[in-house]
């Protein structure tokens, strides 16, 4: 299997042309084997009674960042519908569709960073020596994030930046609404390009599979509960936070 | 690019049944070549711009020759040649514009080979392609022929994604007009895909031209009546009289009730990657008079929309004038 794949160049030299899509199936392979272990593993172990979700509520995410993790949420599938099922053989005229959703998620990554700036909760999700001591230390609670999250945080946002960066280059290569298409790029740093938009892509699809996967688990529901009505219980904070590190305001 | 005398090294299959030839189709899929007339064919295995593993040759299937009535107009086999077209007397009678627009390809010895299939399913000519760069169409990652620097006099000012190509078929435009039926057989069935939908522009195939699944044969066109005895225009202007592709073409079909126009199709030719109806023209035609006075009075309708390239500003006015001679009566 290719990681790459190669053309000639107009002078007949043999440059990058982009990613091999045969890669995606080896992701999605590996993804639904992650998942499958994880899941088989998670139901040979004993748990004990999930926390309640009455009584007492505090504030988990506020409304304005639901709205913006669920519009993140739908450009970022709008962009994997639009960018992979021509590939996979479902063609359609996707190629504005994928613009108008990149600069969609665009907008919304610096909304965000923005707010995150803004807010001051960059800190949040900061990966500190304390959150490594979670997967060995049961007693080690995490603050408002774990450190699932935050690495799932971070590889999003890393990738994301990659495919925004590739995906800008690619869009002034071609004509827009705006601009007519440009020599912008030689045919070789437009391979790196294609290359690295490709392989981002790739690594999203797997990093979503087990966003998507992690936040279906019963034991984590409460998450994504609290991603739609922005409240988890004070019973769910007491059992999965340290509050300590995180002390959320009281909501009814 | 190396150019050869020789042809490749490539297996040739001469079915004399249709069967035959759809299962070769479905048994080498994108890595065989179907063959009619072989004019769009050679010169791609010579240049190795190409390089299919199979050869079909379809001229030996008699099913998918000539030219037959059918309760509603005629049916067209695949491999009958343009030269038969333009001879036959019920398409000069009833369906001039076909005739008109098949004795327009190319030259009388291509005419003499060439197949109806074979100028409807033929590669675009955008030179860069056939030169065998690794562009958006042979599944590269950029255009040769949309670069600030870029010769594209021959090709799209309409309906561009990415790839600026124009579909070279002189006798697609009469067939979009006529509002004709392609007949795609594969071990899998039968498809009758309208003439309009036939032809693919590059939002959604880049790497085709048509509908066709690699598997699919064209194996007949069918051409229904309702456009059989109108009054029809067809009209290509190229570089030279012969042997030249459409700089751009107009094929029309119109429906007249008394002096006005009831109905009309107006195709355009070599100005975008399909046959490019100009349905607004067709809305203003509509109850109008053939005279100066109306071509006039839609011409400017044709050139609506376009989106020319660096060189290739000149197909704007064409299209009116070629719309403004059809409506001139």
């Amino acid at each position: 299997m290719e990681f790459a794949t190669y053309k000639s160049d107009v002078w007949g030299r043999e440059v990058i042309r982009g990613v091999s899509w045969d890669l995606l199936w080896l992701v999605v392979v590996a993804a639904f084997l992650i998942i499958a272990g994880h899941a088989i593993y998670e139901a040979a172990q004993k748990r004990g009674d999930k926390p309640s979700s009455d009584g007492a509520r505090v504030t988990r995410h506020e409304m304005i960042d639901r709205v913006s993790h669920w519009l993140m949420a739908a450009s970022m599938i709008a962009l994997l519908i639009t960018g992979i099922f021509p590939i996979i053989g479902i063609e359609f005229a996707w190629l504005e569709l994928h613009w108008i959703a990149g600069i969609l998620l665009t907008v919304i990554v610096v909304l965000h960073i923005l707010r995150s700036i803004l807010a001051k909760k960059l800190a949040d999700m900061w990966i500190s020596g304390g959150d490594l001591k979670e997967p060995f230390e049961e007693s080690q609670k995490p603050g408002k994030y774990s450190l699932a999250q935050k690495s799932m945080h971070a590889s999003v946002t890393v990738l994301t930046a990659l495919v925004i960066v590739s995906g800008i280059l690619m869009f002034m290569v071609i004509d827009s609404p705006w601009w007519e298409r440009s020599n912008l790029l030689t045919e070789a740093s437009l391979g790196w390009v294609f290359l690295i938009h490709g392989l981002s892509t790739l690594a999203l699809v797997g990093v979503i599979c087990m966003h998507i996967y992690f936040a279906l688990r019963p034991e984590k529901l409460f998450y994504t509960r609290s991603m739609i009505k922005g409240w988890i219980s004070k019973e769910e904070l007491d059992a999965n936070h340290d509050t300590e590190r995180w002390t959320p305001d009281e909501t009814s | 690019m190396a150019s050869f005398d020789v042809m490749p090294d490539v297996q040739l299959y001469q079915p004399t049944e249709l069967d035959d030839a759809l299962n070769l189709a479905e048994k080498f899929g994108d890595s065989g070549w179907l063959v009619g007339g072989g004019q769009d064919t050679y010169g791609w295995l010579k240049d190795r711009a190409k390089n299919p593993q199979a050869m079909i040759e379809l001229n030996g299937i008699e099913a998918l020759h000539g030219i037959r009535e059918t309760d509603d107009g005629i049916e067209i086999g695949a491999t009958t040649k343009l030269r038969e077209i333009i001879r036959d007397e019920r398409i000069t009678r009833d369906y001039s514009l076909l005739s008109d627009a098949a004795g327009r390809v190319a030259s009388p010895q291509i005419r003499n080979v060439g197949t109806l299939g074979g100028n409807l399913s033929q590669d675009t000519r955008c030179w860069y392609y056939r030169r065998g760069l690794d562009c958006y169409r042979a599944g590269g990652n950029t255009c040769y022929a949309n670069g600030p620097e870029s010769m594209n006099r021959e090709h799209a000012v309409l309906g561009a994604s990415r790839c600026v190509a124009v579909s070279p078929s002189d006798t697609a435009t009469a067939l979009v007009a006529l509002e004709a039926i392609m007949i795609a057989t594969s071990v899998d069935g039968v498809r009758e895909i309208p003439a309009e939908d036939f032809f693919v522009g590059p939002d959604t195939h880049i790497t085709q031209m048509t509908a066709l699944d690699a598997n699919e044969v064209l194996t007949a066109v069918r051409i229904p009546s309702k456009w059989a005895g109108k009054r029809f225009y067809f009209e290509k202007v190229a570089d030279r009289d012969v042997w030249d592709f459409a700089l751009v073409s107009v094929a029309v079909a119109m429906s007249m009730d008394g002096d006005t126009i009831s109905d009309s199709r107006f195709v355009c030719g070599g100005v975008a990657c399909v046959p490019h109806r100009l349905t607004q023209v067709e809305n203003a035609a509509r109850g109008k008079s053939l005279s100066d006075e109306s071509a006039d009075a839609v011409a400017a309708l044709a050139s609506q929309g376009t989106k020319p390239l660096n060189y290739n500003h000149f197909k704007l006015p064409l299209m009116e004038n070629l719309v403004r001679r059809a409506m001139r009566g």
